[in-house]
């Protein structure tokens, strides 16, 4: 079964934005047409700013089109871990933070009338486990301190768990379709006189003394500000060593009873399971969503990609009247070291780059939360969220282990990169498999489609030279070490790679390389799925 | 001496990946990363028990030192420009591996010298 997402599938129709030809100058330059670009554009404009924003594919294609599609206050790495890794204080400024956001969401689709099927709801977090109970406690109880509504209950209504040990319910989160929201504030932003552009791939930026200056695959845009609101921010940045990238996947379900529960539930035994509903085309819940299965991007057997939708698919049919699986998709999240997203300045020496990243799996959320602050920063308006999301403020002691480890592995990922001469042949690659193969002492990322045509690219990737490896759920190559994703034919999907894996031409007959290669760039094919 | 000779072949060593290396960077290939990451770490160490030996005093190898000092920062300097995508100058990566290469000359003639 293809990859496909429930939030791209279940868009009806999208506007078409220009793409940037020659050159611009605004007051801010945003990269990135998701819901933090689009959020803070929307600030932005709102403050009196003159602002463009530049998406390389289409707005909202990127990681909100494709995303798990989370919206509460509660997020993935708990809010008594980042009491414990920063202080309870920093616990509750996230939570306010996030709650506010949620806030704004709402306020923003009803003065728009955007029409994203958003609407409150509850959320659970339950085990069965009796030695799983005391994280819900201790999350329950950070949580109230936040100033959060979380209270213990003695049941899980719209489940058929037994034997539940430990559950707590929080009223007043809320479900929506992500990229319905991102189109409906875009259309709204365009008309505060935003300039938006899709297939606009920056290829170049640079932070100067009085401006930065962008340059695109057709244009440049001079600005006073810059926000790389690209997930993880693009080129090369020091928080690249602190934001680690992890995928996640989701299966989408219709149940035969058509009883589907109207909340989100954390699931919390010896795997993490998150289920919620969706619906595909009103107010009414029609699809059930299985999320889970974490890894680090690049890091799963071959195997293991198709296995993690399997669990997933499993577990459904263990708990739910699963009638059909519809869609089944996976996502790219980026942790940070203590549990709390960088937002802000991307280092202590920059004045005018301003990035957003390690959102987890809480990204629309968080998402929002960085559209607010950065815009607030930049008009000048203060925010007090800046010390707690604090994008330079790099490790500490508490997290100084998960540091060591998450750059340990990615030395590891470079040290797998040994000469080891040509152990397969194009030959040897059957068709809708990819390998990564040596021909003349160069690693080659070779994809053979079900037409058995070879589509060959280098395997090294461009962000920082790590050899990109298969992802046969996906049909992509992805990086290892910093989450860069290309398409078989060596476009840029996500990541903080700007240029494309260069493409290689071979003799059919010979095997051997062709000088005559592709040219590397960073502009996105249109066979790229996310367009 | 034993510390001398303990550099010396972990240089021998770096010497050997630094050579395997540069075959790469004369005919405009990608460096295999983990070539470049043992080569250096391997000089490192070398070089820090060649500090380790001066510090404790007497007749000392400082020619050979200042070159692999040399070395090192040309080293640094090209995995700094690999990473982050910009090519390596064929003249640097040649005269970075004479740098070394005259430095582990000079310290076999101290360590094995009259």
């Amino acid at each position: 079964m293809e990859t496909q997402s429930f939030w791209e599938a279940t868009t009806p129709q999208r506007p078409d934005y220009p793409t940037l030809e020659g050159s611009l100058q605004v007051d801010v330059a945003i990269v990135g047409g998701g819901i933090t670009g689009i959020t803070a554009a929307h600030q932005l404009a709102k403050a009196g700013k003159r602002v463009a924003v530049l998406e390389a594919r289409r707005v909202g294609g990127g990681t909100t089109g494709w995303s798990t599609g989370n919206l509460y206050v509660p997020v993935g790495p708990y809010f008594h871990h980042i009491a414990k890794t920063r202080s309870q204080e920093v616990a509750n400024t996230v939570a306010q933070a996030r709650f506010a956001a949620l806030d704004f969401i709402e306020q923003h689709t009803r003065k728009y009338s955007i029409d994203c099927h958003f609407a409150r709801r509850p959320w659970y977090f339950f085990t069965q486990e009796e030695d799983m109970a005391s994280t819900i406690e201790k999350e329950a109880e950070a949580l109230q301190q936040a100033g959060m509504a979380a209270e213990f209950v003695t049941q899980v209504p719209g489940l058929r768990f037994d034997s539940v040990q430990r559950a707590v319910r929080m009223d007043g989160q809320a479900r929506f379709h992500p990229l319905r929201y991102v189109l409906g504030l875009a259309k709204a932003v365009t008309q505060m006189g935003v300039q938006i552009y899709e297939h606009t791939t920056v290829v170049d930026l640079k932070e100067e003394e009085d401006h930065c200056l962008l340059t695109t695959t057709q244009g440049t845009v001079t600005c006073h500000q810059l926000i790389l609101a690209t997930h993880i921010p693009i080129g090369i940045h020091t928080v690249q060593t602190v934001a680690a990238p992890y995928r996640s996947y989701v299966v989408a379900m219709r149940l035969k009873s058509g009883a589907y529960p109207d909340a989100y539930f954390w699931h919390n035994d010896k795997t993490h399971h998150a289920i919620t509903t969706h619906s595909t085309d009103s107010m009414v819940l029609d699809m059930l969503m299985i999320a889970g299965n974490h890894h680090k991007t690049g890091q799963a057997s071959h195997q293991e990609y198709q296995h993690y939708f399997n669990e997933l698919e499993a577990y459904a049919r263990q708990h739910f009247d699963v009638a059909s699986v519809e869609f089944r998709w996976s996502a790219q999240h980026y942790r940070s070291g203590d549990g709390v997203p960088y937002i802000g300045l991307t280092h202590k020496g920059s004045k005018r780059t301003y990035i957003a990243t390690g959102f987890y799996a809480d990204g629309l959320t968080y998402g929002t939360v960085a559209g607010i602050q950065l815009a607030d920063t930049i008009a000048g308006e203060g925010s007090p969220w800046l010390e707690t999301f604090d994008a330079t403020r790099g490790t500490n002691l508490s997290t100084v282990g998960k540091f060591i480890k998450e750059n340990a592995n990615v030395a590891a990922q470079y040290l797998k990169d040994i000469p080891a001469g040509q152990v397969s042949h194009f030959a040897d690659i059957n068709p809708g498999e990819g390998r990564t193969i040596e021909v003349e002492s160069e690693k080659l990322a070779v994809y053979r489609d079900e037409q058995n045509q070879l589509h060959v690219c280098s395997a090294v990737c461009t962000h920082m030279k790590c050899i990109v490896n298969w992802n046969n759920a996906e049909k992509t190559w992805d990086c290892p070490c910093h989450g860069s994703r290309f398409m078989t034919d060596g476009s840029v999907i996500e990541g903080p790679a700007i240029l494309n894996l260069e493409r290689k031409a071979i003799d059919p007959k010979t095997g051997h390389l062709l000088e005559s290669g592709g040219k590397t760039s960073g502009e996105r094919e249109i066979n790229n799925p996310i367009t | 001496m034993n510390l001398i000779y303990t550099a010396i072949g972990f240089f021998a060593l770096a010497a050997l990946l630094g050579m395997y290396l540069l075959t790469f960077v004369l005919r405009g290939k990608e460096t295999p990363k983990a070539i470049v990451f043992s080569h250096g770490p391997m000089a490192v160490v070398g070089l820090v028990l060649l500090i380790i030996y001066i510090t404790k005093g007497g007749p000392n190898p400082w020619e050979s030192l200042v070159l692999f000092v040399l070395a090192a920062l040309g080293g640094l300097y090209m995995v700094s420009r690999d990473l982050t995508g910009r090519p390596i100058p064929k003249a640097l990566a040649v005269g970075h591996g004479l740098l070394a290469v005259a430095g582990f000359v000079l310290l076999l003639v101290f360590a094995f010298g009259e």
